[in-house]
């Protein structure tokens, strides 16, 4: 099997800025300590590098097929075309399988590439990541046992707790754990963590989870991760004759819905992200970005849409550590601007719900934050009412770090 | 250049002497102390900044950071810093300069032309935004505005920057210039001399304007040794570090007074 190749589609400015050129608003940029630029800009470098070698880039696709297993199939669910009604009445509902990865997320695609360059190209002996459902620090993990690295991660305290399985299975690998306190002590802070971490090792490179922080990280996230759309749409092609008539993906800061999205930006498919409404956007308890009231903001060396109170960051509250992000990725804010990718929200108690049925009813344990898309696709398409679709959704993850949560929702819901 | 900060390093040069630049966060642990705290500032340093506190930042070590959630949940805004400068600068009568210090979206969502012109309103001498890229149109927009009103745009290198990076931050620059000592967070380690050395080199040879060094300076044994090599010496952690071991104790700001006072003394050139 050969990785269809990356095209450029949608590239940022040479300072890393998105420009929307009706509004002449920005997107990205790199806002940060001045100790960390000649950092990025070796970053940079190298990235431009890796991708412009066929050598390197031979020998990492190699690792993405083998070790990561990339060419996970897309399946047709007729299980949930038969709950809203059948495929005469709602069209095909296919789901991108990225859940079978090694480390059983979308997560790897970007982590091992990301870390393969440090290894090779970078030089770095130490990589330092954020996480949030630790499905990123599991894969960075992972990699940095195969290609002996040291691996440091800033997690929240309250993620730590959630997905303790993911956080031990990282620990496992040999990572180092650095709890984090502070602020909502979740993936927003871990990030600013990371950050600071690195100022202190500047030899070291932070290998970023989502399509987030300081040019260059968004562009290059979302380019290793494209790895999983590339695939998908060759896939989804092969099986149907054409590309999705909708995609379905969920968004935190943006990481999986550009790692299948990017590809088909130019093609017909009307694109679907998904935020978690938590216990309801009208509630101010949620992590919805994009429909949650946000404005344009600068953190973490990046100017998106960012929920805030005041000038202050706001806590983002949902049952998915990693959809706890208030705030989307520049790509991502700049797509939602121009009108390319249409945004939903699902709620905690809903998604749960979906998380039982994917159980119970496809044999099938997805991660949480997969639940989000799942129940808000299968709403868009019952309303959509169109037989001749076809219907993509991501599901971008495994739930085992989520298990003990949801055996306890279920007892107590029956 | 700021009028302030000139009176300031000429009256500094003329007594031979380096000047001290103390930091603390503004509204930590209150509105009424940090007023009383910055009063206190005001009479032992050349120059005081005040940091506008923000939650998600990235290169502040747990003291200050502390400091910033303290600030908040005493609610502390753009807004509210404007009005304690502007307060103590009108009690204290003199020109001691005064300086922000914060990060770039606090500035960005006040609106960066309402910032500027407010800290003229509010008599703020001078900015330092911690996360600033030349190459942004927000930097652009803020230095262009505070050069209309003569406030001081004061910028961070640090030692990982090259000449290249030094000579173009040194054009958005006026005032003086904030070399950061070694590569970590405020407060976390220890001044590194030869950082400070290597990087004053570079700035001198293309530059004439004031240095200011900042990072790791606690002690006036540390203060001595980097006033032999710049103008000014900024001291944040130390004093805010006081500020959070005594948020009930009456003698706060005295205590802060003689941390500063000791300072001093390793002042002369």
């Amino acid at each position: 099997m050969k990785i269809p190749p990356f095209k450029e589609i949608n590239p940022p400015n040479k300072n890393g800025y998105w420009i929307n050129h009706k509004t002449k608003e920005t997107y990205g940029g790199q806002y940060i300590s001045p100790l960390l630029i000649p950092n990025l800009q070796k970053v940079e470098k190298c990235f431009e590098k890796a991708i412009n070698d066929k050598k390197f880039m031979r020998e990492l696709e190699e690792k993405l097929l083998t070790f990561i297993g990339v060419n996970t199939p897309i399946l047709r669910s007729t299980e949930l075309e038969n709950l809203i009604g059948g495929q005469k009445k709602v069209g095909k509902i296919y789901l991108k399988r990225t859940d079978l990865h090694h480390d059983s997320s979308h997560k790897p695609v970007n982590s091992f590439s990301s870390c393969y360059m440090a290894k090779h190209i970078f030089k770095a002996k130490k990589i330092i990541c954020e996480t949030g459902a630790s499905m990123h620090s599991r894969s960075v993990a992972a990699a940095c046992a195969m290609l002996k690295m040291d691996c440091e991660v800033h997690i929240g305290a309250v993620d730590a707790e959630k997905v303790s399985l993911n956080k031990d299975i990282s620990e496992l690998y040999g990572a180092k754990i650095v709890v984090v306190n502070e602020s909502t002590k979740s993936l927003l802070p871990a990030m600013a963590s990371a950050l600071r971490s690195w100022q202190s090792n500047p030899d070291a490179m932070y290998v970023v989870g989502s399509v987030a922080g300081p040019s260059p990280y968004p562009r290059m996230v979302r380019t290793w991760a494209s790895v999983i759309g590339r695939i998908a749409k060759q896939q989804f092609k092969q099986m149907t004759g054409k590309v999705p008539s909708t995609l379905f993906c969920v968004c935190g800061g943006g990481s999986n819905l550009m790692s299948m999205a990017y590809p088909l930006l130019k093609d017909k498919t009307e694109i679907f992200a998904v935020e978690s409404g938590g216990e309801g956007i009208h509630t101010g308890r949620h992590g919805a970005t994009i429909l949650g009231g946000s404005k344009m903001g600068i953190l973490l060396g990046f100017k998106s849409k960012v929920v805030m109170k005041s000038a202050q960051i706001a806590e983002s509250l949902t049952e998915a550590s990693g959809l706890d992000f208030a705030a989307v990725g520049p790509e991502v804010a700049y797509l939602n601007d121009i009108g390319r990718i249409k945004f939903r929200s699902t709620t905690d108690i809903e998604a749960k719900k979906t998380f039982l049925m994917c159980c119970e009813k496809l044999g099938i344990v997805p991660a949480i934050e997969a639940c989000y898309v799942i129940n808000a696709a299968l709403k868009e398409i019952k309303k959509r009412k169109n037989p001749r679709e076809n219907h993509l959704i991501h599901l971008c993850g495994s739930g085992e770090s989520n298990v003990a949560r949801m055996i306890k929702f279920k007892r107590e819901n029956e | 250049m700021n009028k302030n900060f000139q009176e300031m390093f000429a009256k500094a040069k003329q007594e031979k002497r380096g000047s001290l630049i103390g930091f603390a966060t503004g509204m930590d642990p209150n509105y009424k102390t940090s007023k009383k705290i910055l009063i206190e500032m005001s009479k032992h340093c050349g120059a005081v900044e005040v940091g506008i506190p923000f939650n998600t930042s990235t290169s502040d070590s747990a003291t200050i950071m502390d400091a910033n959630m303290r600030a908040i949940k005493s609610g502390a805004n753009t807004e509210k810093i404007f009005k304690l400068i502007k307060e103590v600068k009108s009690e204290i009568k003199n020109n001691v300069p005064f300086l922000i210090m914060t990060y770039m979206n606090p500035v960005y969502r006040y609106s960066i032309k309402k910032f500027a012109k407010k800290c003229k309103t509010s008599n703020v001498d001078g900015l330092i935004i911690v996360d600033s890229n030349n190459n942004s149109p927000e930097d652009k927009e803020l230095s262009r505005e505070l050069k209309k009103i003569n406030v001081a745009y004061v910028k961070l290198v640090a030692p990982t920057n090259d000449e290249a990076f030094i000579k173009e931050t040194l054009k958005k620059c006026s005032s003086w210039i904030y070399v950061v000592s070694y590569a970590g967070l405020t407060g976390s380690k220890q001044v590194n001399l030869g950082n400070v050395k290597k990087i004053s080199k570079l700035i001198r040879k293309n530059s004439k304007i004031p240095i200011g060094v900042g990072f790791g300076i606690r002690t006036k044994s540390d203060v001595s040794k980097v006033i032999k090599i710049a103008d000014a010496t900024i001291v944040g952690s130390g004093i805010v570090d006081i500020v959070g071991k005594n948020i009930k104790n009456h003698n706060l700001t005295k205590k802060i007074g003689s941390y500063l006072k000791n300072l001093k003394k390793g002042l002369n050139k």
